[in-house]
């Protein structure tokens, strides 16, 4: 499962671009699925799962695309000038490498600041590529790039760009792998567009149509030196998400999940985020409202290029997840 | 005249922060069944009661939206046996050191909220209020017996009773917006003595202090022809008697901008001016806060209106109403309602205007 992941993470697919990571994970699915599409967001859609009485139509979502950059204007001397898409924080872009959808690389520094107190703002940012100049720069306005860097595999912990989402992509296909059989209808959306605003997820939940949803994302930790205050920490297990700031997940689902786990013995947290939000949203919000929950990764450092999380976590997680389409869910 | 007033105390009483509304609608669904033809809950928890009117089939629909779930906190975390904690909704933390919460876990568990002194808190911090994250919950337990019985997740709601004050006003926690509810079912009760052409489908909402989840999915689900959000606006009080408030007990707000249909408005005006009921309009001009700018564009989109109710120190546990307010948007509604003909949808068309 790590060369999958590496496979994922190293692939370049800020929102609204994600089809190269949505050609890696169409490769990776389609001899175990009984019917993949693709909607008009570019969400790809698994289906799976020998529907039996008592059986929900169960939609996952697991986002395929990352935070990035876009070109907003090339100087004379071939300088880049960039605006962000989804949450960049400049703090994290200072000396970052980026690549662009083409496969040009380049890397991310700055003016001269009045002091080495502040930070950069992204008006003060730029992306060299090598150019001398703007007809030698190989990148034009409205390129789009995401950050570069190698997997790392430090034993139990992984670190990569893009873990935010594709960890969950990962645990998501692994999941369709191991998934022998379900009496569910079971929906595995590989979203686009969800650090834009949930926006693939919010039509794909609308197509769909689920019963019961949850997504699969990544969640903060409270385990890091002077860090958030939060109860999760990296490797006890996949957190099970009670509130973000956007979404209060539904309490029959929370129960469902650890009701799941403890019959199962497999670790679990109590997720209590104070800001950020997932896919589980919109599915929530969809049509006449949907039982919506989430099942979180722990993951140190988010929208940095460096993000950490635990794979005894992302292993747990895929057997939580295994366990709970396994069964028919009555949720109460 | 206030006879609604001991079952919005009960209302007050009652549990039911937004996602876990059970409680507090098991209340309401026991005053509106012998009010409506049907009872129903929705997939994310609102509460559906349709009365069916006198038309002729197939019947025009007004939905009356009033959010039942209430703002409050969340345990995060337990460190030596008090209570770490965060919000649900936008509780404003000037006003949490002192107050009494009750703790639903596998207990219901009364504590209060403390603030460490000042000494212990990060430099810069004194002659400030106190930021959430640096408040707890005491219980009073030993540590052992807290981390028996309390969790990460468990739910927090306020404590306090709600107290009748002098001048017809009330003050107490989750007025915010269950001062609507009683308001739509004083609706439901005036219009047992009247005819009403349109089904009306009375919904105490899930979820509105967070996302709107419930309005909009009940507005998806019901597809209403017309819909009308009820919430609490802002009363005039200290340091707030400007153009920006709204008298206390001196009538409702109808609102009016881009979340409210302009010739629907008209209508209901109209029916506030011929049976003399106070009001005052309230301008609008963006995001209205409310159910009503959910349901405004569920499904093709639905007509909408709003109708206020004032209220002082919003989000506090000491929200304050006049009792006046409520009885006067149950009537007003009920005149609305009962006017509404089977070809009123041709009255407002916006496509005859210029």
């Amino acid at each position: 499962m790590k060369s999958l992941i590496q496979r994922l993470v190293e692939t370049t697919g800020p929102s609204g671009y994600e089809n190269q990571v949505r050609d890696l994970v169409r490769k990776e699915i389609e001899n175990d699925a009984a019917e993949i599409r693709v909607d008009a967001m570019g969400n790809l859609i698994a289906r799976k799962g020998s529907p039996q009485p008592g059986g929900r139509r169960i939609m996952l979502s697991a986002h395929m695309d990352e935070i990035g950059i876009i070109a907003t204007h090339v100087d004379a001397n071939g300088f880049v000038r960039f605006t962000t898409v989804g949450g960049v924080r400049p703090n994290t872009c200072l000396g970052s490498r980026v690549r662009f959808l083409s496969g040009v690389q380049g890397l991310i520094n700055g003016e001269k600041l009045d002091s080495n107190d502040k930070v950069h703002s992204f008006e003060q940012l730029f992306i060299d590529v090598g150019a001398a100049s703007r007809a030698d720069c190989p990148v034009k306005i409205g390129d789009v790039a995401a950050f570069d860097r190698p997997f790392l595999d430090l034993g139990n912990r992984l670190v990569a760009k893009a873990m935010d989402d594709r960890i969950s992509v990962a645990v998501l296909i692994e999941v369709i792998h191991q998934l022998k059989s379900s009496p569910n209808d079971v929906y595995f959306v590989f979203s686009t567009q969800e650090e834009v605003g949930l926006r693939g997820a919010t039509t794909a939940a609308y197509g769909v149509d689920p019963e019961i949803g949850f997504a699969v994302d990544v969640t903060l930790s409270g385990d890091t030196p002077k860090g958030i205050k939060m109860e999760t920490s990296l490797g006890k297990g996949p957190a099970v998400k009670v509130r973000d700031s956007s979404l209060l997940a539904d309490p029959r689902v929370v129960r469902w999940m650890i009701g799941t786990a403890e019959e199962e013995h497999i670790p679990y947290q109590i997720e209590i985020l104070e800001a950020g939000g997932t896919d589980a949203r919109a599915i929530q919000l969809t049509r006449m409202g949907v039982p919506s929950g989430c099942v979180s990764i722990p993951t140190r450092y988010i929208h940095s290029p460096s993000e950490m999380v635990d794979f005894r976590d992302v292993e747990n997680a895929v057997r939580l997840i295994v366990a709970l389409l396994s069964k028919p869910v009555n949720l109460e | 005249m206030n006879d609604i007033v001991p079952f919005l105390k009960q209302l007050l009483d009652a549990s039911g922060l937004s996602g876990n509304e059970g409680p507090v609608q098991a209340i309401i669904a026991e005053k509106w069944k012998p009010l409506v033809d049907e009872l129903a809950v929705s997939r994310v928890g609102s509460l559906h009661g349709l009365r069916r009117g006198t038309g002729a089939e197939p019947r025009r629909r007004i939905l009356l939206a009033a959010h039942m779930d209430a703002i409050g906190l969340i345990v995060s975390g337990i460190v030596d046996g008090f209570l770490r904690f965060t919000q649900i909704g936008g509780v404003d933390p000037r006003i949490l050191p002192g107050q009494m919460v009750v703790i639903g876990g596998r207990e219901q568990i009364p504590g209060v909220i403390v603030q460490p002194p000042d000494s212990l808190l990060p430099p810069g911090s004194a002659d400030r209020p106190v930021p959430m994250e640096h408040l707890l919950i005491d219980t009073g337990l030993e540590p052992e017996e807290v981390n028996r019985l309390v969790r990460p997740g468990d739910l927090v709601s306020f404590g306090q009773h709600p107290i009748e004050l002098a001048g017809d006003t009330l003050a107490g926690h989750s007025l915010d917006d269950r001062a609507s509810v009683a308001a739509v079912t004083a609706c439901l009760l005036e219009l047992q003595s009247r005819v009403h052409a349109w089904d009306v489908w009375a919904v105490a909402t899930s979820q509105e202090e967070t996302s709107f989840a419930g309005a909009q999915t009940s507005a998806f689900e019901i597809h209403p022809d017309l819909a009308v959000a009820i919430d609490v606006t802002f009363a005039k009080g200290p340091g707030y008697n400007d153009h920006g408030g709204f008298g206390l007990n001196k009538g409702p707000t109808i609102g009016f901008g881009p979340n409210i249909h302009p010739e629907a408005f008209k209508a209901l005006k109209k029916a506030a001016d011929e049976i003399e009921i106070p009001y005052e309009v309230e301008a609008i001009p963006r995001h209205s806060g409310t159910d009503a700018f959910a349901i405004q564009v569920a499904a093709e989109g639905i007509p909408s209106l709003l109708l206020g109710i004032p209220l002082r120190y919003m989000h506090t546990p000491v929200e304050e109403v006049g009792l006046k307010d409520i009885n006067r948007t149950g009537r007003l509604l009920a005149e609305f309602i009962s006017r509404l003909q089977p070809d009123f949808l041709n009255e407002i068309s916006l496509e005859k205007l210029p």
